[in-house]
């Protein structure tokens, strides 16, 4: 199985390097390749998944290896859906790293399986953790989309550029899309606590750390709908807001122990 | 007056207070929060007298973080006001205002007509104001925003009352007893179990809860699934191990079983008798062959040994007991068995609709939030020269009518 693992890791790497070379030469046969070997990776990455859920008997969302491995596949799943819809290539050579960059990570970890530990054994578990996966690939590629942004403005292009207003329209549905989840996430993730620890909310760090990016993203969004911002500052915003997603992913297990530190 | 009132409803203090309540929540999950004041000043020892004055060691329970959520939750209070009441007042002029919008672009009578056709294929309402054609769609939309802070508003408040409102018992009940509590609820442990039909690892309880006017339910807890009664909920949230032995009085040969989680001292007269000081999971022996016991990391017992105080006409000494050894000490026989396992129960008492209300406003978030993302409304507004968008998300209409005639230009 850990073969399937590592061959949709290459495949994304390849694609990455296609995409990379592609851009900088600006060669359409390179990128179109690029295309076709990423939708390849993400084909044996949903393979994959689908057999270490098989021979888990469960989702495969439980431990810092799954949930990774997971992320880095929504990412590339949105990516695809997004590219599918756009036909426009501006996003993969941002968002293509970001995935194999959380893979690699899923790729430092421990891939045993083991049985869910009693506390995980809840309706709610896909529902939490599946909404997770969800949000936090929707927060990396509007981050991913404010790097665009940025790096479009910088070669000169201004704020009212049609292609500019397409990045920040996009980047804003994205957050709505992840924050949406976000919120499906934190009041699940509330409802099962009630059931399994008897508390609704105990500030354990990953709850603190979940509110945390929501407020980053409500603000956002209030800055967004309410006070018309747009542009520079609010792509700048989303790009800085990533490294929290993914302390609130990795950084919180890791470094600050609590009641989710399970894998 | 009336500064202070728009500042407090103003969403430039929202944030304010969203970004302070961040900065809190890192400070708090950074710092370890509620543990003894000696932790703090041996992991902190020169910064603690500062930590404990700025109460940073309970900081979600400090006046200041308090005071933030109270007044976020007037901000919301008066926001959603703002909110409902701009609903209300800009439903009844909308298409009003519509119609008055200048045209953002210019369209010939063809690309009117296109513009006409792809508003009516996406079922959009046509409206004639003011000489003007107002096409609308969604208009459900224009609440998202005031469901959203109301029901982030509820959340807030219910949460606070079913975090701070339940009365909470916390007990560890022998299987095969009871314990009632002052109300004069009963909670009877009948059995418990650590693995589940699978034989997995799994902890459950068989339980009866008796409520004070004598109405029973009977069912199994376990770990995310406790058993609701009355006003009373309860959880299986931890497990135990207790020595176990059976008591025989030798002259009478009537016997008792005994679950012992704590020491005890079994005695007939309360002179002679043996203390049950502890049970061990596992023990090895020294090069000296002296028994050491030892814990175990695993929580399993795999080699039980019970330390043992013998106290007979006032002389004391210690002895360890294994499962199946039998002590006879003041007229008692000891047969000592397996250690048996017992669940923690809690029970939590919670205020009627707490629960009910606080789940109706996640839900309503939840509706607030699709509403307010996924069904914008559409306001456009056109004449015989061109059109404009309106309403309170124009961007998502106005990008797409501009690809659409982008669309034309390219083809």
């Amino acid at each position: 199985m850990k073969i399937l693992f590592f061959a949709a890791f290459l495949i994304y790497a390849a694609a990455v390097i296609l995409q990379f070379a592609g851009t900088a030469f600006k060669k359409e046969k390179l990128l179109k390749a690029a295309r076709f070997v990423f939708l390849g990776a993400l084909a044996v990455h949903t393979v994959f998944i689908i057999v270490r859920g098989v021979a888990a008997g469960r989702l495969p969302l439980s431990n810092q290896f799954e949930f990774a491995n997971a992320f880095a596949w929504g990412i590339a799943l949105m990516l695809a859906v997004l590219r599918g819809r756009m036909k426009t290539d501006w996003l993969s050579v941002a968002a293509m790293p970001m995935a194999l960059l959380v893979l690699t990570y899923a790729a430092l970890q421990p891939m045993e399986i083991h049985d869910l530990m009693p506390a995980l054994r809840s309706g709610w578990f896909g529902i939490h953790i599946g909404s997770a996966v969800l949000s936090y690939a929707a927060f990396v590629l509007a981050g991913c989309v404010g790097l665009r942004y940025v790096l479009a403005v910088k070669k000169g292009a201004d704020a009212g550029d049609a292609r500019l207003q397409q990045m920040d329209f996009l980047s804003y549905r994205l957050v709505a899309f992840g924050f949406l989840f976000l919120t499906v996430v934190i009041l699940s993730g509330a409802i099962w606590a009630e059931q399994a620890w008897s508390a609704f909310w105990t500030w354990d760090p990953k709850e603190v750390w979940a509110l945390i990016t929501w407020i980053i993203y409500a603000v956002y969004l209030h800055l967004r709908l309410r006070a018309k911002k747009q542009g520079v500052k609010m792509a700048w915003y989303l790009i800085i807001a990533v490294p929290v997603v993914f302390f609130t992913f990795a950084g919180v297990n890791t470094l600050l122990p609590g009641l989710h530190s399970y894998g | 007056m009336k500064k202070i009132w728009k500042t407090l409803r103003s969403m430039r203090f929202g944030i304010l207070l969203l970004a302070l309540i961040g900065v809190c929540s890192v400070l708090g999950s950074l710092i370890p929060q509620g543990r003894e004041i000696a932790f703090y000043a041996e992991n902190y020892p020169t910064t603690h007298p500062v930590l404990l004055v700025l109460q940073l060691n309970e900081l979600f329970k400090s006046w200041y973080f308090v005071l933030l959520t109270a007044l976020l939750c007037l901000n919301l209070t008066l926001c959603s006001l703002v909110r409902i009441v701009s609903v209300v007042k800009g439903g009844r002029t909308l298409h009003e205002s519509a119609a008055r919008l200048p045209n953002e672009a210019a369209l010939t009578p063809e690309e009117l007509a296109k513009l006409e056709g792809f508003l009516a294929s996406r079922r959009c309402r046509k409206t004639e104001t003011g000489g003007a054609r107002v096409y609308t769609r969604r208009l459900i939309g224009r609440c998202g925003s005031f469901i959203t802070h109301l029901a982030i508003l509820l959340t807030v408040l219910f949460g606070a009352a079913g975090l701070y409102l339940p009365q909470v018992t916390d007990l560890d009940c022998m299987p095969g007893e009871s314990v009632t509590l002052p109300d004069g609820a009963n909670f009877a442990v009948r059995a418990f179990r650590t693995q589940n039909a699978e034989g997995k690892l799994d902890y459950a309880s068989d339980l009866t809860i008796t409520l004070p006017d004598g109405r029973s339910r009977t069912g199994v807890i376990s770990v995310n699934h406790p058993l609701s009664f009355g006003n009373y909920k309860v959880y299986q949230q931890t497990y135990g191990t207790a020595g176990s032995v059976t008591v025989t009085n030798v002259a009478t040969g009537g016997s008792d079983d005994f679950l012992l989680p704590d020491p005890a001292f079994l005695s007939l007269d309360n002179y002679n008798g043996l203390w049950v000081l502890a049970v061990y999971p596992d023990f090895y022996y020294t090069p000296e062959g002296v028994l050491t016991p030892t814990g175990s990391a695993t929580g399993d017992y795999p080699n039980p040994v019970y330390l043992l105080q013998r106290s007979e006409e006032g002389v004391s000494s210690q002895e360890v007991a294994f499962p199946g050894t039998v002590v006879e000490v003041g007229g008692l026989s000891f047969r000592f068995n397996d250690p048996a396992r017992y669940p923690g129960l809690r029970i939590k008492v919670t205020p009627g609709a707490v629960t009910t209300l606080l789940f109706a406003s996640f839900v309503l978030m939840i509706a607030g939030l699709f509403i307010t993302f996924f069904l914008p409304p559409v306001v456009v507004k056109v004449d015989g020269e061109g059109y404009a968008v309106g309403g309170p998300k124009p961007e998502g209409t106005r990008l797409e009518l501009r690809a659409l005639f982008e669309r034309e230009k390219e083809t």
